[in-house]
């Protein structure tokens, strides 16, 4: 109760309030830019951050992180294309309610359900720092490899009509995730003498080659692949009827992404995937989803809003930054003098209720600030289509080069573009692949990470608890879809036409 | 934001320049602005006559908020005054060190651009062999070295190292390097050979993801920088074992090195700049002084011995000796152990 | 005739996973090297998709013999394709140029030619106006990216740094 006061005491410090509001405004436009990731909107913004005092500085970098988590949902739903990593499950069925005109909806759902997110998130930062850290600290490497397998059991569902391709796509993210150094010797791997990829490929370029490279490639292909679509420039919000039936997903999505919150290295991708997977599974309207299903994006879109506040339990209880962003979160409190950590509290806690304060801000902002950016965003997509379309290429060609001042890295995205138009051409879903990319490393470096520690025990996967329970489920899920997938081929009535193609 | 201000301003008032002329004013009034800023606004360079250039940029391969880039951004505000110039840090990531290996190789040698250098720039070299190694830049200064540790959980049963190296004896032991092929792994390999024990050397992604690892108890020992360390060292949740270092730490007399306890392993991780080839002795000469009067400054004394950095300064022709016998025993390392040819 | 997308589409993944083994398999085994060393994922990995590949490939074989009588579909399925196809590599080409130029004439005038050419490419009209706005949006780029943010992009040999 104590925090909270403190926290909310906190806010009487104006330049709290406005660095929060400028974070999140920020963080929104970084977000929805393609091809800029949080982490580069945040890195982009720590220069300024040197001259300020530290609570508005941790402030203004905690609240771009949260704008530009919910920030990455606008182009999902506009331009089908996800602005963070995190946004990609929301591309399913926002774009869909986009196609069907739905486009206000389906943006208000994703602010609503963003800004619920973040207070959860917050609210469980605030009360649960704690027992939350613990739950970080009992993760062994074969716990978190059982964690990476279980994320990518929701291949499953991610696959559309055919799950042999899903299967093959996420082997071909779990490839690409080879690239660079090795985990364990630090050797290279299918790095070819190139420099540029001995750190591996950021899952960021795959992503925005596979969706909005190959989007652009599909619109100038031809009219059949990109059909116009006018979006309403009007944001509705959900009655109660609508904020009821959001209410079941967006529980789903608040736990799931305060648990992969709180884990370094899990991520705001995976929990996005993972709730829009559980929703999907506890939905009256199952078979909704795809279609444009609101409980679609609520429950990735409040999962992704819960990671960015829960994201913070480890930096601040351990100082150990589990993802690209919260590590520049950590360079900005090292910047300044402090060091995240056990002593964090005693030493500046000043600055950690300052940082609760100014996120409650953050939160509140992220209402106000989305709702007064969207109709800008919606007037922009509605632009004529060859300007959209050229806008949108030279902005993801200036926001992937960014990320390393690289011009290799913008052949990487070309080729991530015609290898997604391919994929398109013959039917091969994305989203496995992003799936495989993004847990591939955690679960090969876990996987083997285990093994050095067993002297090559295999059973150290069945001894540790948490690891037998976590793949225990995530079998119960493998056979769960593929016994119904069985179940359909031989006994379910033939259908003359399925549509539901996921990517 | 202040930065950004200033920017503007200038933009204003030289209206009238040729787009060149505009863009290199706003990039140089950027840098100054941002050197300025962060030296707080006191200090305006004492003898500007003395050094070739205005600007000094430090590169690092680290990214901003990173270990070396927090490390640069602090010292670059005590350098400013006594060299003489202005100092930027500038991140040229990408490649572990290699691109900026390629950058300082083909900057300009006339004291206007220096690479901080850690020992990842030759574990670089000597694994991926980039098109510009550690052969291409020159070692210029060193100021510091980071004195490696071993630690385990307060709450765990070992209270020496030799009660570890008995129990990797028996079993199997567990022991955390923060990543893989750096010199923390290198220092727990040779220990293990030392010590004559099988103990699985398990790396990581970095030292906070081997914390978590050793707090839990999945590991008995791991390796890090007493910087790194800090936090879970004052609140008590980890105790110290011995130091990699040649001598024991003035903040931790009581700490054995390993030396000591009878395995001869010693490590050194430096810190210290490199500089384009071909740099004027003139140069080279001012860092030397420099960089010995930046480390007596009492204020920065203060301010590195908090966060347990050792001032070990090695003038250039030293410091060219010393890198090459760092690298050759890098080298022989991982030819033995059969990573590289 | 049984060159259906996912016959192609199965093909291909067996070939990305055939050429990614015969990389997998060529890795350096060193004595820092855990049990399942460097290679072990990628190989299983190679051999996956492979197996994927040729399972996808078969199903489409036998699918498309199945359906022989329906000969159409298969008309279909590529019919008009090529065009498509010709078109995508338009854009494609306008990145490779803009990569292979940005370099000498710097990243203003290397996203405003990007901007037009994508423009016009794409069916905008050819008159002053489209030229002013590639100009007016390559400056706004330059403004949020180089001037708000920072990043060193490309300079060009005209106004070197």
């Amino acid at each position: 109760m104590e925090t909270i006061l403190l926290s909310l005491q906190s806010l009487g410090d104006v330049t709290l309030i406005l660095a929060a509001i400028v974070g999140v405004a920020w963080g929104i436009v970084g977000g929805a830019m393609p091809g800029i990731s949080p982490s580069i909107t945040m890195a982009l913004l720590l220069p300024f951050t040197y001259t300020m005092s530290p609570a508005p500085a941790i402030v203004l970098l905690a609240s771009t992180y949260v704008g530009a988590e919910y920030g990455g949902s606008i182009p999902a739903i506009l331009i089908r294309t996800p602005g963070t990593n995190a946004a990609a499950a929301t591309v399913i069925d926002g774009y869909e309610m986009n196609r069907q005109g739905k486009a206000g909806e389906a943006l208000g759902i994703s602010l609503y359900s963003g800004v619920l997110g973040s207070l959860f998130g917050l609210t469980m930062l605030i009360l649960l720092s704690k027992p939350l850290a613990g739950v970080a600290l009992s993760f062994t490497p074969p716990a978190y490899f059982a964690l990476g397998i279980l994320g990518l059991s929701v291949i499953a569902t991610l696959s559309g009509e055919n799950i042999l391709k899903g299967f093959a796509a996420a082997t071909l993210g779990l490839m690409i995730a080879t690239i660079g150094t090795d985990p364990v010797t630090g050797g290279n791997r299918f790095t070819f003498g190139s420099s540029d990829l001995l750190t591996g490929i950021a899952p960021v370029m795959i992503m925005v080659g596979l969706f909005a490279m190959s989007e652009l490639l599909v619109q100038a292909a031809g009219k059949s692949g990109g059909e116009k679509v006018t979006s309403r420039p009007r944001i509705a919000f959900p009655n109660f009827a609508m904020a009821r039936r959001l209410a079941v997903p967006q529980a789903i999505g608040a736990g799931i992404g305060t648990f992969e919150g709180c884990m370094p290295g899990a991520g705001g991708t995976v929990a996005s995937f993972m709730s829009y997977n559980e929703a999907r599974r506890w939905s009256p309207n199952r078979s909704q989803f795809g279609k444009g299903a609101p409980e679609g994006i609520a429950a990735p879109e409040t999962a992704n809003n819960a990671v960015a506040e829960t994201a913070l339990v480890p930096l601040l209880s351990f100082g150990i930054p589990g993802s690209n962003s919260t590590a520049i979160l950590l360079g900005g409190f090292l910047i300044h003098g402090i060091a995240p950590g056990p002593m964090l509290f005693q030493r500046s806690g000043d600055v950690v209720y300052g940082l609760y304060g100014g996120l409650l801000a953050a939160a509140i902002a992220l209402l106000f600030v989305g709702m007064a950016l969207l109709p800008v965003c919606i007037w922009m997509v509605n632009r004529p289509k060859p300007w959209l379309s050229a806008f949108i290429f030279a902005l993801v060609m200036s926001g992937i080069y960014s990320i390393h001042n690289s011009l290799f890295d913008l052949s990487v995205l070309l080729i991530a573009g015609v290898v997604g138009f391919l994929m398109r051409i013959l039917k091969f879903p994305f989203l496995p692949a992003v799936l495989g990319l993004v847990l591939g490393y955690l679960v090969e470096s876990n996987f083997r990470r285990s093994l050095v520690l067993s002297g090559d025990d295999y059973s150290i996967f069945f001894t540790d608890k948490i690891s037998f329970a976590l793949l225990a489920l995530a079998a119960v899920f493998i056979i769960g879809a593929l016994g119904k997938r069985v179940f359909d081929f031989f006994l379910a009535p033939p259908n003359a036409d399925k549509a539901g193609d996921v990517a | 934001m202040f930065a950004l201000g200033a920017r503007r301003m200038e933009v204003v008032v030289h209206d009238d320049f040729t787009e060149h002329q505009w863009e290199d004013l706003m990039l140089k009034t950027a840098l100054a602005t941002c050197a300025i800023a962060i030296s707080f606004g006191l200090t305006v360079p004492a003898n500007a006559q003395d050094y070739p250039v205005d600007t000094i940029t430090l590169i690092t391969h680290s990214s901003p908020g990173g270990g070396s880039d927090v490390f640069l951004r602090e010292m670059s505000s005590f350098l400013a005054p006594v060299i003489g110039a202005n100092v930027v840090v500038e991140n040229v990531r990408g490649g572990s060190g290699a691109k900026a290996m390629a950058d300082l190789a083909n900057a300009p040698a006339d004291g206007s651009r220096f690479y901080a250098t850690t020992p990842t720039f030759i574990y670089t070299s000597l694994l991926s062999q980039p098109e510009y190694t550690y052969e291409d830049v020159l070692p210029l200064v060193n100021f510091f070295t980071d004195p490696e540790v071993i630690y385990t959980a307060a709450d765990s049963d070992y209270e020496t190292l030799g009660e570890v190296i008995a129990a990797a004896k028996e079993n199997l032991g567990r022991w955390g390097a923060a990543n893989p092929a750096s010199l923390e792994r290198q220092a727990l390999e040779r220990l293990k050979r030392a010590a004559d024990v099988n103990a699985a050397i398990v790396t990581h992604e970095g030292g906070g993801d081997m914390m978590i690892n050793v707090l839990n108890g999945t590991l008995q020992i791991g390796v890090g920088e007493v910087q790194e360390l800090k936090s879970q060292l004052e609140a008590g949740q980890i105790r110290l074992l011995a130091t990699f270092s040649d001598r024991r730490l003035d903040q931790y007399p009581d700490v054995p090195t390993v030396e000591e306890l009878g395995y001869g392993v010693t490590v050194r991780k430096f810190r210290g700049l490199a500089a384009p080839k071909g740099t004027p002795k003139e140069i080279i000469a001012l860092w030397e002084a420099a960089a010995q009067k930046v480390l007596e400054n009492p204020e920065y004394r203060a301010k590195y011995q908090g966060n347990n950095l050792r001032p070990e300064f090695i003038p250039h022709e030293e410091y060219v000796t010393f890198m090459n016998g760092f690298a050759d025993e890098t080298a022989v390392f991982l030819k033995e152990a059969g990573v590289i040819d | 005739m049984f060159w259906t997308r996912d016959f192609v589409g199965g093909a291909g993944t067996a070939l990305v996973g055939a050429i990614y083994y015969y990389y997998a398999i060529q890795m350096r085994v060193s004595a820092l090297d855990d049990t399942v060393g460097p290679s072990g994922l990628p190989k299983a990995y190679g051999l996956i998709l492979m197996a994927l590949g040729l399972a996808i490939a078969v199903i489409a074989l036998l699918r498309s013999l199945r359906q022989r009588s329906a000969g159409s579909a298969l008309e279909n399925e590529w019919t008009g394709q090529g065009i498509r196809f010709a078109r995508a590599a338009g854009i494609v080409a306008i990145g490779v140029i803009y990569l292979l130029i940005v370099s000498y004439v710097g990243y203003a005038p290397g996203i405003a030619l990007l901007l037009l050419a994508t423009a016009l490419y794409q069916g905008a009209a050819r008159n002053w106006r489209s030229i002013a706005v590639a100009v007016g949006g390559a400056a706004a780029l330059w403004c949020i990216f180089v001037l708000v943010l920072g990043v060193s992009m490309p300079r060009g040999l005209l106004f070197p740094g």
